[in-house]
């Protein structure tokens, strides 16, 4: 008897670690990562924007591998703020997950290339070609899906052909002509790749979806908005205001963010000023991303009004 | 093999037998009512503390769970992944078993053989097969020649180390015995050798099976490396990316039910019909 207590004991202390997080209210803990379009973050953080804002702020930055561990530790309430893709916030969303977007962060062009020149279009896709994305329910995976309901009409003509691989792996082997077939990334990758030999593109994101839309979004808890409001607002001005410097000046901050990207400054401020790069505060396009998620099966929620995920 | 066991026991205790059953019988049936209560103890928690503890979209309660297994194995992709999966371990196993035996004979006949064996062996043996997976894709790209590569690489050595263990441990008195007999060559491995050497083969059979289902699920996962078709490693990794817990959770249970199975159905029926019907185990 007394062993079992012991178990239920054990047991109850390990639920309530999940249900337990800081309780420090100027804390708030953010999601670093690394990555052109996640350059507002690290402009936040060098030039100490929340601080101008709430001055007793005491912020940590998460290390973390990667966007899906960034939506797992959001929900386990071990990180307040943190930035991922339309699509992979969507799903956590509609899995009812308390949380909602601080600010959208930039458009990128995003598009699937191949090494082999016979790939015309996705017709030309045969069963074992591989497409390498980052992830499954990535925005590349979903706008692969897009592109294939458009040209095949079937949105998941082509799952069997994508597998998960990190973008510099895959756009080393794409530009290496080894393992895989096709990419579908986001930049840098996808200027590296159509700079180099042998390669084109096969899917525009921006054709695929029909216009512009955000890539990149802040999503922010619920819990952390109502420990503290104010610091919240904090961290939302902050984020804007870096995302201002980005679109308008990025010259002037390329010192802290271009060793991020481990890249020079020419080749950063190339990369800026590429067309179809903007940082942008105004959200497009999540709603026809989530209606055709839903309509494909991805995920299970519907919504017509923006603020429903939407802080 | 329970009356067996018992006649050697009766013997050498020389107790009163049907007491002996009795006692055996009412602690088997302790065992089982502990076993079971423990579980159901486990179950109930399962069920009601993430919903009190309000983590319910951490850990989805027991029933959720169980609904997407029935769900995902009926109409979802779920028996297609462990088939997949099935396949691959086999082919790997298969091979695997194939080429201990060839090594291990080798090793038996020829001294150097072993010696040189002795090296590789401490060199691989420590090595756990994902360190290895970056550079077998090297060699035979993504998919499932690596992941089969890496199953053989998982169960090779253990299969070795512990068959060259019994043949070392076989009494010198046995085999002089056997070719006393006139016993020779193929007859006397037969049937002196490996019958003394099983425990040891067996218990390396039992390594080779824990390792190579470890080895499968996590090669899959950590590289995702066999596509959307591929088996049940690939399947959790994609639950996770849509944050389907309990499909999660179901893909745990057909990697826990599927090691259970053989564990207790193939591994263990072996075990009862060739060591413990000898009265040898280790």
């Amino acid at each position: 008897m007394k062993k079992i207590l012991s178990l239920i004991l054990i047991a109850l202390i390990t639920f309530g670690m999940f249900s337990c997080s800081g309780s420090d209210k100027d804390k708030v803990v953010i999601a670093q990562q690394f990555g052109l379009g996640y350059a507002p973050l690290v402009v936040m953080k060098e030039m100490q924007l929340i601080e101008k804002y709430y001055p007793n702020a005491k912020i940590e930055w998460a290390q973390l591998g990667s966007g899906g561990a960034i939506r797992e530790a959001m929900a386990a309430g071990q990180v307040d703020v943190g930035s991922m893709g339309v699509p992979p916030f969507l799903i956590a969303w509609a899995k009812e997950y308390d949380y909602k977007v601080m600010s959208p962060l930039c458009e990128m062009p995003l598009g699937m290339q191949t090494n082999n020149p016979d790939i015309k279009s996705l017709k030309d896709i045969k069963p074992g070609m591989k497409i390498a994305t980052p992830s499954p329910g990535s925005i590349q995976h979903i706008l692969l899906s897009m592109a294939s309901k458009k040209e095949l009409g079937d949105a998941k003509a082509l799952d069997k052909n994508v597998i998960a691989m990190a973008h510099p792996d895959a756009a080393s082997a794409l530009i290496n002509k080894v393992e895989i077939d096709a990419h579908f990334t986001s930049p840098p990758y996808i200027f590296k790749e159509l700079d180099a030999e042998g390669i084109h593109q096969v899917v525009d994101a921006n054709e695929a979806f029909g216009g512009p839309f955000t890539f990149l979004v802040t999503a922010a808890t619920g819990k952390f908005k109502n420990r503290n409001p104010e610091l919240f607002g904090a961290v939302e001005k902050a984020l804007k205001e870096a995302i201002g410097i980005m679109e308008n000046d990025p010259g002037s901050v390329a010192d802290i963010v271009a060793p991020t990207l481990k890249l020079d400054t020419e080749t950063y401020l190339k990369y800026c000023n590429w067309p179809g790069v903007k940082f942008d505060t105004n959200l497009r396009g999540a709603l026809k991303f989530l209606d055709f998620m839903n309509k494909a099966g991805y995920v299970n929620r519907q919504t017509d009004n923006i603020s429903d995920f939407m802080w | 093999m329970l009356t067996g066991k018992l006649i050697t026991s009766v013997i050498s205790c020389g107790r009163d037998r049907s007491l002996m059953l009795n006692n055996q019988r009412s602690e088997k049936i302790k065992s089982t009512a502990t076993k079971v209560s423990f579980l159901v103890a486990l179950f109930l928690l399962w069920e009601f503390l993430p919903t009190w503890t309000q983590s319910d979209k951490i850990i989805p309660p027991f029933h959720e769970v169980i609904k997407a297994f029935w769900v995902n194995l009926w109409t979802g992709d779920l028996l297609k992944h462990v088939g997949y999966s099935l396949e691959l371990i086999f082919t790997g196993i298969a091979i695997g078993i194939l080429l201990a035996f060839v090594l291990t004979a080798l090793c038996i006949i020829s001294k150097r053989f072993n010696d040189v064996m002795d090296v590789v062996i401490s060199i691989m043996h420590p090595l756990p097969g994902i360190a290895l997976l970056p550079v077998v894709m090297l060699l035979a790209g993504l998919g499932a020649k690596s992941i089969v590569i890496i199953i053989i690489h998982s169960i090779l050595w253990p299969l070795i180390v512990n068959a060259l263990a019994g043949f070392n441990s076989i009494p010198k008195i046995q085999t002089e015995l056997g070719k006393n007999l006139g016993m020779k060559g193929l007859k006397l491995i037969w049937l002196v050798m490996i019958p003394n050497a099983f425990p040891y083969i067996l218990s390396g059979i039992k390594i080779a099976w824990a390792r190579s289902w470890r080895a499968l699920v996590s090669a899959e996962m950590v590289f995702g490396a066999s596509g959307m078709i591929g088996g049940l490693g690939w399947y959790i990794y994609k639950t996770r990316f849509f944050m389907d817990v309990s499909g999660m959770f179901a893909g745990l249970i057909s990697v826990i039910i599927i090691g259970m199975v053989v564990d207790e159905l193939v591994l263990k029926s072996i075990e009862r019909n060739t060591v413990q019907k000898w009265g040898m185990s280790v």
